[in-house]
């Protein structure tokens, strides 16, 4: 008896040591870097100042005043994330349609050193026309910042490799205020078609959040608009299930 | 029904006492924290910090309902002694295992000052935003899985206990359905049976619910928000349920020894009972009313099981129970005083619940105090008085002591209107949407706080109350025990 009780206290010790080690890990579901949200839907974000190519004199709300907007940041000299995210846009945006119908796409620069005319190559180099669907332009660094702020997109200078730190994501934007972050570098084209079924009036029950889930209960199926259960609504059978099965066996094995 | 008050010495009797006495002990704790609650409410404490509010919070919640259902559990445990053999040791092991899991939980409110209340919902207790230490969560969780892990071990045990004499649908009571009577299958064994099946689905949720925790703590990935939720509220909705039925049980099996008149089951309570077993999975959905992305049949799903539920269990015991006492030679004393109000605060609280458990209303009562109002209810003016009662009973007999009828009639007057005048603050606000949970009132629900002190009034009244009960039934205890342990 006695040991049991002291291996009974050692094997609750180790769980509870390793409970915390996986705190002290910081092992909770925040996905570093990534943005919450919850804390940026419905913001308003500034009317800034935005400078093309093609018009120097713009701004965000003659982009979004009579069309929802994705909104991006990048930088025409990263080496990292932006070209393949740009491409997988690109290709999600082909794949999904609507595009100058049901929105449009703005690529701003978030680094001092970029000018328009770096922004139109860099569309050029991705094989995007510069047809007024699809605007890269540049703006002041300050006002950059703002809209930065307003969507939770970040960015610092790594001196060492010359590069920025930054996330890839987009804001789904309706006159001014932001309906939905789709965040990460690859953009699929299930959480594309949702977000502009938002921008355009739409309502979306549920969605994923970044991050890995286990199990989820259900599924939601944009093309269709209905949920389908998923390998987590099993697990709602099998309290009821053991319990069933397991009553069953106590009953069978208690009268012999 | 056994057909004397008492009852058979039985092995389970000094550890029954030392259950009853524990819970009695915990009891005016919880109370007093409850107070303590309720009196930040009222603006008498501003200058404490609103993380203690939450700390106690979660301490009061889960330490009330964790002592009502080790109560009930050692109630029907003791009464069943009458018909099977529960085990001694598993009950100790139990009571181990309670002891230790309240220590963790003192520990992680009160020193670690962890408030993620009593169901925990997902990801609170993963976020404390620098409110507690990691350890608190850790040992939150570990109180949880020394809780569940005693509680299954009691659960399986007592439906071994029965398995022993009764067949699985003997016990069901099924025969009773097909118009036979015999084996005759007391309510209380058909009762125990329906409720250790599904506490055991319950905790099987739990397990569940841990480990997807614990997975995510060391794995580092998300788990899904609305598993979580189903997950949590199947278990918690049905332990409380069960710990209501419990209660029930006991009723069942010792107000006939009052009325003078026998309850015995019959096709329709055998339907009842039944019919619990299935629909107490479901009826948890109704805390998910408001997550929209439950698809919508779930939410049908649930309301219906809801309704439903009411039916069988509650409305079938109480018609039971007024026709058991209608016109009977009953006689009154504290234990059949405070069964029947403990069966008509069930009454009470079923409606109240019923009312919330409606879509339409549950849009503008969800989170209101119509919530806390509800379930205390049917705690403390329902389950908590039929335990009240078994434990007064359990030291009645043997004890010797006189029952001054003066001093009963007060104690229930005391504990009736200090109970229902606390509860009615709670109605009062929710009815004007005054939000569940809030530390301190904003401007918008001052209100809030006039109630709050209304209800400390009442709370005061009904702890006057419990502290003659606790005197009165704590002697006749331990009076008892010593003179059983002198027998033996
Ligand atoms: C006179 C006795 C009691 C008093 C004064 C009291 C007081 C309170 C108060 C003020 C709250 C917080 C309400 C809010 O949400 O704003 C609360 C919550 C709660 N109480 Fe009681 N209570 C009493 C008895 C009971 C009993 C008998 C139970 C039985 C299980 C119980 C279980 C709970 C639970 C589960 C919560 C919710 C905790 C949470 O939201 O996490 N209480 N109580």
């Amino acid at each position: 008896m006695r040991w049991s009780l002291d291996s009974f206290c050692r094997t609750v010790t180790l769980l509870l040591a390793l409970v915390a080690r996986g705190f002290a890990q910081g092992g909770t579901s925040d996905a570093v870097g990534l943005p919450d949200e919850a804390r940026y839907l419905n913001n308003a974000l500034p009317d800034i100042r935005v400078q093309t190519i093609e018009r120097p004199d713009l701004r965000l709300s003659d982009l979004w005043g009579d069309q929802p907007v994705l909104l991006t940041m990048v930088f025409a000299r990263c080496a990292g994330i932006c070209s393949p995210f740009l491409r997988s846009l690109k290709s999600t945006v082909d794949r999904v349609g609507g595009l100058g119908l049901d929105y449009r796409v703005v690529v701003l620069s978030f680094d001092p050193k970029d000018s328009p005319a770096d922004m139109a190559s860099l569309a050029r180099h991705l094989g995007i026309p510069s047809d007024g669907n699809w605007v890269f332009g540049t703006s002041e660094p300050a006002q950059v910042q703002r809209v930065a702020a307003g969507m939770g997109f970040w960015f610092t200078w790594n001196a060492e490799r010359e590069q920025f730190d930054h996330p890839a994501m987009i804001a789904g934007v309706r006159h001014g205020q932001i309906l939905r972050l789709l965040i990460g570098g690859t953009v699929a084209p299930v959480r594309l078609r949702e977000v502009v079924d938002e921008l355009n009036g739409g309502f979306v029950k549920a969605y994923p959040l970044p991050g890995k889930a286990l199990f989820r209960c259900f599924q939601y199926d944009p093309a269709t608009q209905k949920y389908r259960p998923d390998w987590g609504f099993l697990l709602l059978f099998l309290p009821g299930s053991v319990a069933l099965f397991g009553t069953f066996w106590i009953f069978r094995t208690a009268r012999r | 029904m056994a057909d004397t008050l008492d009852s058979a010495p039985s092995p389970y009797r000094g550890l029954t006492f030392v259950w009853i006495l524990t819970v009695l002990a915990l009891f005016p704790i919880l109370v007093i924290l409850g107070f303590f609650l309720r009196a930040l409410q009222a603006d008498y404490m501003t200058k404490l910090r609103p993380e203690w509010f939450y700390a106690v919070m979660t301490l009061h919640g889960l330490g009330m309902v964790g002592t009502w259902y080790v109560g009930s559990m050692a109630g029907v445990s003791y009464l069943l002694s009458r018909y099977v053999k529960p085990s001694v040791v598993i009950s100790r092991i139990a009571f181990g295992a309670t002891l230790l899991g309240v220590v963790l939980l003192l520990a992680c409110t009160l020193i670690g000052r962890l408030g993620v209340g009593w169901y925990f919902l997902y990801p609170l207790p993963l976020h404390s935003k620098g409110v507690w230490p990691a350890w608190a969560t850790a040992a939150f969780l570990g109180s949880l899985g020394v809780f569940g892990v005693g509680w299954t071990i009691w659960s399986l045990d007592l439906l071994r206990a029965i398995a022993q004499r009764y067949s699985f649908s003997a016990a069901m009571a099924w025969h009773y359905l097909r118009g036979k009577q015999n084996p005759e299958v007391p309510p209380l064994v058909l009762i125990v049976t329906v409720s250790m099946v599904s506490s055991l689905a319950g905790f099987v949720a739990a397990v569940v619910l841990l480990v997807l925790y614990v997975l995510e703590l060391l794995g580092g990935f998300n788990n899904d928000a609305l598993l979580m939720k189903n997950l949590t509220f199947f278990f918690g909705h049905v332990l409380v349920n069960i710990t209501m039925y419990l209660g029930v049980a006991v009723v069942y099996e010792l107000l006939p020894a009052y009325a003078g008149r026998p309850w015995k089951t019959n096709k329709i309570m055998a339907l009842a009972w039944n019919t619990v077993l299935f629909l107490v999975m479901f009826a948890y959905l109704h805390h998910l009313y408001m997550d929209f992305a439950q698809p919508q049949w779930l939410q049908y799903l649930g309301q219906i099981s809801s309704y439903l539920i009411s039916v069988p269990a509650a409305v079938v015991s109480i018609f039971g129970a007024l026709l058991l006492v209608y016109r009977s030679r009953m006689r009154w004393n504290l234990v059949s005083l405070l069964m029947c109000f403990g069966v008509m605060g069930w009454a009470i609280g079923g409606v109240a619940a019923v009312i919330d458990s409606t879509v339409a209303v549950n849009l503008r009562f969800h989170n209101t105090l119509w919530v806390p109002a509800h379930f205390h209810t049917y705690y403390l003016m329902g389950v908590v008085l039929m335990i009240l009662a078994f434990a007064y009973y359990l030291g009645e007999q043997g004890s010797g002591i006189a029952e001054r009828q003066g001093l009963t009639k007060l104690i229930v007057a005391l504990i009736v209107l200090g109970g229902y005048g606390f509860l009615m603050m709670f109605y009062y606000g929710g009815a004007h949407s005054v939000p569940r949970r809030y530390a301190h009132y904003p401007e918008e629900v001052s209100q809030g706080i006039g109630q709050a002190r209304v209800a400390l009034v009442f709370i005061s009244l009904l702890l006057v109350g419990l502290a003659l009960y606790l005197w009165e039934t704590a002697r006749r205890c331990f009076k008892a025990l010593s003179a059983s342990s002198a027998s033996s």
